[in-house]
């Protein structure tokens, strides 16, 4: 196999640091399911699946609502970073966690564009250790807990692994790792093979893995263990049952009084089973006060609202090409544009603009955020601040031209083998019948005189020009653009 | 907004060839796609190609052509119990410079007598089109194909001679055994 080892050769040329941190075995659950690596600034989706911030953006729609790459599940709003698991992945695996900064660094370098910025993890561990360790003896006892968790360890490694916590609780994990092989060695002088080394090895990486305590995996709320954890669109962490509302309110983040849009996420599994493995016995723990607790609700009311009986979302996504022009039709939507309050992408209503953020991205607020004043300084690392003035844009001209650009699409799919007749038919009265009600008495806007100009013409150039967004455009018109646009906008989800 | 600026622009340079018309998305500036991109295929493809040597799952296979990791060949075996068993058909698939966003081009490069596969080849199925979802991989793909044989979808056919004899399974196994020709 001659290409094979061609490959191989590639893989070892491309990534040269490989060797430095293949000693961490990362765990499945932390593998992003679109780049097939260690997750990087990891996004939690309303669904419970997880993913890095840069898949999460370049995988959503942003002509219209997005679907998890996992399972579907529509969702509008750009959720935020969640902090808990940057810094817990930081700890686990630090040699992959750095190389993945530094790869996607260069890649938003390139892009012109970054992703939000944290203190730099290496600094808060820092931060931590000169702080008082208000739960160092809780620690202590989690890492023998650990200890008793791997009951095939041999004497040996108890030997090991007692030396690993107690040491690794007051310095930097960069250090552990030093520390450790120190330890090791002093072991090896009286066994010496080559195999027990590489099993050595192996668990050294295991212990890295046991380094995380309780207080790396806190609910926002209980300040205990996370129990069943979920994670707003603001990035933060509960167990489910702290976030469990009675009523329909709209889940609001103790902590940044962030709204959580739509109904309450739903449970991130894969972080559910890795603190249960993890952490087994402080896990145990909670399960059964948790279920105390149930119990002791079921005695005083006999009816219980769980989150399962929550009504299923009334929003039934459209999903062919045929729903989305009745989505476009109904919607006030800003094409690529979202909101950096709350995360709504791309933005339905008003859209208002920052007028002093022009470099690099945006600064987008939706409707309800412009109006309730937030105050994030943006979703990619904008300079945006407060004292910056906004003026509210127009969706109609883009939005028009998706109309047309669904046509187009439309068509595409038609003109494959076995057209069928009668859709194709229908297709064309629903968009003439569009394009009638945007050039006729569309719903008043506060630029209605200048929108019917525009719809005119647009009506116009469709007349004039059968396919004009499959060519160079003829005429002097904004509605035209270029192929190779609306390949690039296709294609980048508008990124 | 870039929309409304074009007008004027082009009064301007009306003499000049008509340039590519520069309608910025509000999010991102206009660009050609960059190498990073690339990279960050390129390492996907590698990671996916590792997974599948390691898998080995029966029934399926990919792997570069030569020179090209952006251009894979892959095969799959008719699955047991179906009309298509014993049978072994060679696919093309390639790569777009924005996948996993974007679906990979499939096709079948040995004759398929199927009812959702065209006499050029191609595929009609929904993951790789409109429901594509960019958690799928080359694995994923293969495995759905190769179930698409045994289950086709025969209320849309591209091939309306096959979805019509679907029905008659014996006579359908002939068929498939006198056309399939290996390559």
């Amino acid at each position: 196999m001659d290409l094979s080892d061609q490959v191989k050769k590639m893989m070892e040329e491309d990534e040269p640091d490989d060797d430095a941190d293949s000693f961490e075995k990362i765990s499945e659950a932390f593998i992003c399911c679109i780049c097939l690596d260690l997750l990087y600034k990891p996004i939690v989706l309303a669904c419970g699946h997880m993913s890095c911030f840069w898949c999460v953006q370049r995988s959503m729609s942003g002509l219209r609502e997005s679907h998890c790459p996992i399972c579907r599940q529509p969702y509008q709003h750009f959720p935020m970073i969640c902090k808990m698991l940057h810094f817990l992945l930081f700890k686990i695996y630090p040699a992959s966690y750095k190389r993945r900064q530094t790869q996607i660094l260069e890649y938003e370098k390139e892009k012109g564009s970054f992703s939000p910025q944290f203190d730099d993890p290496a600094f808060i561990l820092e931060t931590e250790k000169k702080l008082p360790r208000l739960s160092s003896a809780q620690e202590s006892t989690v890492s023998e807990y650990d200890l008793l968790s791997h009951p095939s360890s041999s004497s040996k490694d108890q030997i090991l692994l007692n030396v690993a916590p107690s040491e690794s609780g007051s310095i930097i994990e960069e250090n552990a790792g030093p520390n450790l092989q120190i330890a090791a060695e002093d072991v090896e002088s009286t066994i010496l093979s080559v195999d027990e080394e590489k099993k050595l090895q192996q668990r050294i990486s295991s212990v890295n893995c046991h380094q995380i305590s309780v207080c790396d995996v806190l609910c926002t709320l209980c300040k205990e263990l996370l129990f069943r954890p979920i994670v707003l669109n603001c990035g933060h962490a509960y167990c489910e049952s702290c976030i469990a509302l009675p009523t329909n309110e709209m889940i609001r983040c103790h902590v940044c009084q962030i709204k959580h849009p739509g109904k309450a996420p739903k449970v991130c599994l894969e972080l559910d089973d890795f603190l249960e493995e993890q952490l087994p016995i402080e896990y145990a723990k909670r399960r059964t006060s948790f279920q105390l607790k149930q119990d002791h609700l079921q005695q005083e009311s006999s009816t219980t609202c769980s989150s399962e009986d929550a009504p299923e979302s009334v929003y039934l996504p459209p999903s062919s090409a045929e729903n989305l022009l009745s989505w476009w039709g109904d919607h006030k939507v800003h094409v690529g544009a979202g909101c950096d309050g709350c995360g709504m992408y791309p933005i339905i209503g008003d859209r208002h603009k920052c007028k002093e953020c022009v470099e690099g991205r945006n600064y987008d607020l939706c409707g309800e955020c412009y109006a309730t004043g937030s105050k994030l300084p943006g979703r990619f690392n904008q300079q945006h601040t407060p004292e910056h003035t906004f003026e509210i844009m127009r969706p109609n001209s883009i939005r028009n031209i998706m109309l047309r650009l669904l046509r187009g699409q439309l068509e595409d799919t038609s003109a494959a083998p076995n057209p069928s007749p009668d859709t194709t038919e229908n297709q064309h009265s629903s968009l003439s019948s569009d394009a009638q009600e945007a050039a006729g008495g569309g719903p008043a806007t506060n630029d209605s005189v200048n929108q019917g100009c525009e719809n005119e013409r647009l009506v116009k150039c469709w007349a004039e020009s059968n396919e004009p967004w499959r060519s160079e455009p003829s005429h002097d018109c904004s509605f035209c653009i270029s192929p190779r646009q609306i390949e690039y906008w296709m294609g980048m989800g508008l990124g | 907004m870039a929309t409304t600026t074009m007008n004027g622009e082009s009064n301007n340079i009306s003499n000049t060839p008509a340039p590519a018309p520069v309608i910025a998305s509000s999010k991102q500036p206009l660009a050609p796609v960059k190498s990073v991109d690339t990279q960050s295929v390129l390492k996907r493809l590698q990671s996916e190609l590792m997974a599948l040597m390691m898998s080995g799952d029966a029934g399926i296979s990919a792997f570069p052509e030569e020179d090209n990791i952006f251009c894979w060949k892959g095969t799959i075996m008719g699955s047991k119990d179906t009309v298509f068993e014993g049978t072994e058909y060679k696919l093309s698939l390639s790569f777009p410079n924005d996948y996993p966003f974007k679906p990979p081009k499939v096709k079948f490069e040995t004759g398929c007598f199927h009812p959702n596969v065209d006499v050029y080849g191609n595929i009609c199925l929904d993951i790789l089109q409109d429901k594509w979802s960019s958690a799928y991989d080359v694995r994923t793909i293969l495995l759905s194909i190769q179930s698409l044989l045994g289950e086709p979808n025969t209320s849309s056919p591209l091939n309306t001679q096959a979805a019509a004899l679907w029905g008659n399974q014996e006579e359908y196994r002939n068929m498939v055994e006198k056309l399939y020709k290996p390559s």
